[in-house]
């Protein structure tokens, strides 16, 4: 049933038709900020305004059509093309409730059922078939979810969605810690992989709330695997094999970019080791960017966003001690590389479990 | 075997593009023809031509997002999977895939 539900594939749709825009959103505000001194919003466009402050403004907006664009994007994956109408109109009342990210979230899906439901159970005339779409779907969907955001649940969401966010800004010292160092390895455990990417939403839902701490740490944690790796390499090339080296070479530039998928080959080689020296440095570079108040406005983008952080000096230093530990970890943990025979490059294949897979 | 497939990841610049090459490889390797469409956050690269669907035995989809254009399929046998199946174990999967066929 919960798998039917498909859960998982509509919020990863959500997210990747939500990334471009809290990139861009989130640039725009960062350069209008440091360019222009923390301008004020535009807010009569009547009189004039400068260059930065129209970045910063544009930027705001951006991050405030956010909800929408998720729950459109989620109604949009569960119901088609009818659910984006509802969807949008959904994110629109989260984000002026305060329910923010996770308030579209639910506004999406909540959405899409609904879509699919009355596309199932409304029978109309012939003659009138041409109004489903047009009409008949999107304002009764629209009504009903809308009900339940108004009425029902908008309030307790927005209400927990500030417990959370105020929780995280009055946190102190050893709970910033750890909660950095929970966040950092697991951003880190699975290099871009499910629990990589439930880290990436609370990082994501947060920043929408205005905390910025957790994709700092997303960002430190996506690029201390491929850094902390190459630096091993540097220390001491014989704990890899020629055709490790050779995606050690590729790995290390995409991680410059915040890919941290670079690592997979390495790790698939000899995963305990490698998962356990990254996900440890990645959690010593989560608990110093707590530690150290850096903050990202931008939730990806790699080195070239870090001059758009609060503290990007800050950042560096819990990159570079979490790059570091990585390097050191897998120096003394790992064996030297048995070269193999055959010449068979990334021919090894896992075992995966392939009956779950069904032809239809 | 005739393949047809899609590649879709969620950030949609890593993972799409690894199991399209995996399966490309894979594919190639085990004398198939294969053609893999990407849809990655740049939008839809190597589109599938109509006589390379026409001609498939199979569809792979390897989404883990919703996919554009799966009209384009109907009729045709469609097997649904996570890129990191693609990406882990693709001759397996294809060697599985044409076992059930029976091609």
């Amino acid at each position: 049933m919960l798998k039917e539900l498909e859960l998982k594939r509509h919020a990863m749709t959500g997210i990747s038709y939500m990334i471009p825009l809290v990139v861009a959103s989130g640039l725009l505000i960062a350069i209008g900020n440091i360019a222009g001194g923390n301008p004020a919003l535009i807010s009569n466009y009547k009189s004039s305004y400068t260059l930065w402050e129209a970045a910063v403004t544009l930027g705001v907006y951006g991050m405030g059509l956010i909800p929408a664009v998720m729950s459109a994007a989620i109604a949009y994956s569960i119901a088609d093309r009818p659910g984006i109408a509802p969807g949008l109109l959904m994110g629109m009342i989260a984000n002026a409730m305060g329910a923010g990210f996770f308030g579209g979230m639910l506004g999406g899906y909540m959405s899409g059922w609904c879509v699919n439901f009355l596309k199932k159970n409304i029978k109309v005339p012939i003659w009138a078939q041409g109004l489903m779409p047009m009409m008949i779907i999107p304002l009764l969907s629209s009504i009903i979810v809308a009900f339940i955001m108004f009425f029902v649940i908008g309030r307790p969401i927005a209400v927990a969605s500030f417990a959370l966010t105020d929780m995280l800004i009055n946190m102190q010292g050893g709970s910033k810690a750890v909660f950095g160092a929970v966040m950092g390895a697991m951003a880190a455990f699975d290099f871009g992989g499910p629990v990589n990417k439930v880290a990436s939403l609370f990082a994501d839902g947060l920043l929408i709330n205005g905390v910025y701490g957790p994709e700092a740490i997303k960002i430190c944690a996506s690029m201390v695997p491929p850094f902390g790796v190459a630096l091993s390499w540097l220390i001491r090339k014989s704990r890899y094999s020629k055709s490790e080296a050779d995606n050690i070479k590729i790995a290390f530039p995409m991680g410059i970019c915040m890919i941290t998928e670079g690592v997979i080959p390495i790790a698939a080689v000899d995963p305990l080791r490698v998962v356990f020296s990254c996900s440890f440095g990645a959690a010593v570079g989560g608990s110093l960017i707590m530690l150290l108040d850096v903050a990202s406005p931008v939730p990806s983008g790699g080195l070239f966003i870090v001059p758009a952080m609060q503290n990007p000096i800050g950042f560096l230093i819990a990159l570079g001690v979490g790059s570091v530990i990585t390097a050191l970890l897998l120096v003394a943990l790992k064996k030297d590389a048995v070269e193999k025979q055959n010449d068979g490059e990334d021919d090894e294949e896992e075992d995966v479990d392939l009956s779950g897979i069904n032809i239809k | 075997m005739n393949i047809v497939g899609i590649a879709a990841c969620t950030s949609g610049i890593a993972h799409t593009y690894i199991a399209k090459e995996k399966l490309m490889k894979a594919g190639q390797a085990l004398n198939h023809t294969i053609h893999i469409e990407t849809q990655g956050t740049i939008g839809t690269e190597n589109e599938l031509l109509a006589q390379d669907i026409a001609a498939a035995d199979v569809v792979i989809i390897a989404a883990d997002i919703k996919v554009g254009g799966r009209d384009r399929f109907e009729g045709k046998k469609i097997v649904d999977i996570p890129t990191h199946i693609a990406i882990k174990s693709p001759k397996a999967l294809l060697n599985k895939i044409q076992a059930e066929l029976g091609i």
